[in-house]
């Protein structure tokens, strides 16, 4: 029996081990690998298409709109809001925005990434978002060469079937680009909001102001990556904050602009105990590092901080000024709080508040310097409670 | 001890059988590949209706070539009575994701790839089901089992290069994350056996639709199962698996599976 087991047993065996060994990728050795700072082309990140095999021009004209180019039925409107709907069509797709409407939307379902290329459009939807996209797979959102982009949302939302989180809503990561301008207005919910995560590349501007009817400037899930362009997040809500991610917030370039005034906010959880909801400049529940770009952050609300961050703050390089002024009578306005560690390492960093802790890592010390490390040998360095200036 | 003596005569043919079917797989199809699945599992009889079971499984792709699979599974096995049994488990499993290059055109017109190398990443994977089975007298066997899974991925960093074809250079995209992401698929497997008591080969054929939101693939499975004893079997199968309609995170060629497996019983 055992003998009969073995003539089945180890030829399967010989046949797995000898012969599953290889790895069938392409084979790229011929490819040399650099550090990429000699590709004056690289700045295209995860390129957004900038040709498709369908692509449909939309414009508004106040409650109206003109469609072309939609040769496979893809688009309906209803008013002046409308659905593109592709289906399962893996045809490369990209939508052209142009026009004006006070009462207008665009919602988009699709299985495939696609291209929505802002050419100087401005949707104002007064009951969900200017933009919704439904797609889980990449969107890329280009603002044309010169051209001014707004989108804004109304103070409240009618119920719908599918999720709707801010003015520019997206399901899937999301890749702003081009040399545009974008302004959102948040009144609801968010001013973006992406199911995914968001990345910011090229020369892009975008500006932001949410309302106190509002809660945060941009609210990424899976991660925000700001690369390039420049960035100006106004946030007035209580407890709103600029960027709000769950996941990684990863700068290595452009610049960056974040004003929260809104208070702390107090509410009952569930089981009915008090809990307080800091504004925050941004707010990261994993890794916060930097490496290059500016950031500055001034938050004036009381408890507002600069950046809050349930893991490591490592600042590498770049520029960051962390400003806050708010009181400290409900909660405490730190520049910086980390639950596990700050560590600075090159670049200029400042951080200074009015009330409570420049720096707070969630050490118990009353020592300054022991509330961040600094690596390296700085060119200057000051660490006080209420200010930490390191320059390298 | 006579027994045995002829059934290692029979095993042989098996196997020089199973060498003439790895060799004609390697000539499948370049829309296709061929892959071996080879499992083995133990199994607890706890009493008449309960049963557990430990079940290992690999699996390998590119005409055999590439390791594409680790299983590990605990089942358990409720018969609730003569033609209805429910199962429900838990299977961690070590995949090695297939790369993924897209080649595009850049803003300023350069040809590129995005490269993403194969990667190994592990999934959890929840089941439940309920098998409806007929015997009649001829020991023709009809069953049919409705699976439902739940398969979740966790985050994963991977290396991802993007690369200038006119120049020939790759650059490491820096802290790529591929997001985790669970999906729910209903399993419809229809089978046909022919089940003899006692008999050495228990022959199979089935046909098993993957739907979620659609189908997305189906898998036909012609094989037979091996007594070598009361505690030992061995399963020998040939399985085409045809790709419908996955995800692209998902994807795979058609399959030629040659599968081999081991059963114990405690």
């Amino acid at each position: 029996m055992r003998k009969s087991f073995l003539y089945m047993i180890l030829p399967a065996l010989v046949l797995v081990f000898a012969t599953s060994c290889e790895k069938d990728d392409t084979d790229f050795s011929q490819y040399k690998l650099t550090d990429g700072t000699d590709d004056d082309d690289d700045d295209d990140g995860d390129d957004p298409m900038t040709s498709a095999s369908d692509t449909i021009y939309i414009a508004w004209n106040g409650a109206a709109v003109s469609v072309t180019g939609d040769n496979d039925g893809y688009v309906s409107v209803s008013g002046a809001d409308v659905t593109v709907d592709t289906g399962e069509d893996a045809d490369s797709l990209m939508l052209v925005l142009s026009g004006t409407t006070d009462d207008g939307s665009l919602l988009v379902n699709r299985s495939k990434k696609y291209t929505i290329l802002l050419n100087g459009v401005s949707i104002t939807n007064a009951d969900g978002p200017a933009i919704n996209n439904q797609c889980s797979k990449a969107l890329y959102v280009v603002c044309a060469d010169g051209s001014t982009n707004t989108l804004t949302d109304g103070t409240a939302y009618a119920d719908r079937s599918y999720q709707q989180k801010g003015a520019l809503f997206s399901e899937g990561q999301t890749y702003f680009s081009g040399a545009g301008t974008l302004n959102v207005y948040g009144n609801c919910k968010n001013a973006i909001a992406c199911d995914d995560y968001i990345t910011i590349e090229g020369d892009i501007t975008i500006n932001t102001v949410t309302s106190d009817t509002g809660s945060n400037g941009i609210k990424a899930n899976d991660g925000m990556y700001i690369n390039g362009g420049t960035l100006k997040i106004k946030v007035v809500s209580d407890g709103g904050r600029g960027i709000r991610c769950d996941s990684y917030v990863n700068i290595t370039g452009g610049n960056t602009t974040i004003t929260t005034s809104g208070d702390c906010v107090i509410e009952k959880n569930a089981e009915g105990v008090a809990d307080t909801t800091s504004a925050a400049g941004i707010k990261c529940d994993s890794l916060f590092s930097m490496s290059g770009g500016s950031l500055t952050i001034s938050s004036s609300g009381d408890g507002g901080k600069g950046i809050r961050c349930d893991q490591n703050v490592e600042f590498s390089g770049g520029t960051l000024v962390v400003k806050t002024t708010g009181d400290n009578d409900v909660s405490k306005p730190k520049g910086i709080k980390s639950d596990t560690g700050i560590i600075v390492s090159g670049g200029s960093f400042s951080v200074s508040v009015n009330k409570s802790w420049a720096c707070d890592n969630g050490s118990e010390s009353e020592v300054p310097s022991a509330q961040l490390t600094v690596l390296g040998t700085p060119v200057s360095s000051s660490i006080e409670k209420k200010k930490v200036v390191i320059t390298y | 001890m006579q027994t045995y003596r002829h059934l290692s005569g029979k095993l042989r043919y098996v196997v020089v059988l199973l060498f003439a079917i790895h060799y004609s797989l390697f000539t499948a199809s370049a829309q296709s590949e061929g892959g071996l699945l080879a499992g083995i599992e133990a199994e607890k009889k706890i009493n008449k209706e309960f049963s557990i079971s430990l079940e290992g499984e690999l699996r390998t792709r590119n005409d055999f070539k590439t390791m594409d699979r680790w299983k590990i599974g605990l089942d358990a096995s409720y018969k609730v009575n003569n033609w209805l049994k429910a199962n429900a488990g838990y299977s961690l499993l070590d995949y090695n994701n297939r790369e993924k290059v897209e080649y595009y055109t850049s803003e300023k017109g350069n040809e590129k790839i995005k490269w993403r190398p194969s990667y190994w990443s592990v999934k959890h994977r929840f089941h439940a089901s309920l098998t409806g089975s007929h015997k009649f007298m001829n020991g023709i066997k009809l069953s049919l089992r409705e699976r439902w899974q739940y398969t979740y991925r966790p985050e994963k960093e991977t290396e991802r290069y993007k690369m200038k074809i006119k120049d020939q250079t790759m650059t490491l995209d820096d802290g790529y994350v591929r997001s985790g992401k669970g999906k729910n698929q209903l399993r419809s497997r229809f089978q046909i056996e022919y089940d003899r008591k006692r008999a050495l080969f228990t022959p199979y054929a089935s046909v098993e639709l993957y739907n979620s939101w659609g189908i997305e693939k189906v898998r036909y499975t012609a094989g037979t199962d091996i007594r070598l004893g009361k505690q030992h079997s061995l399963g020998v199968y040939y399985r085409y698996q045809d790709i419908r309609n996955v995800d692209e995170d998902d994807y795979d060629p058609d399959m030629h599976y040659l599968g081999l497996g081991y059963k114990f019983k405690f």
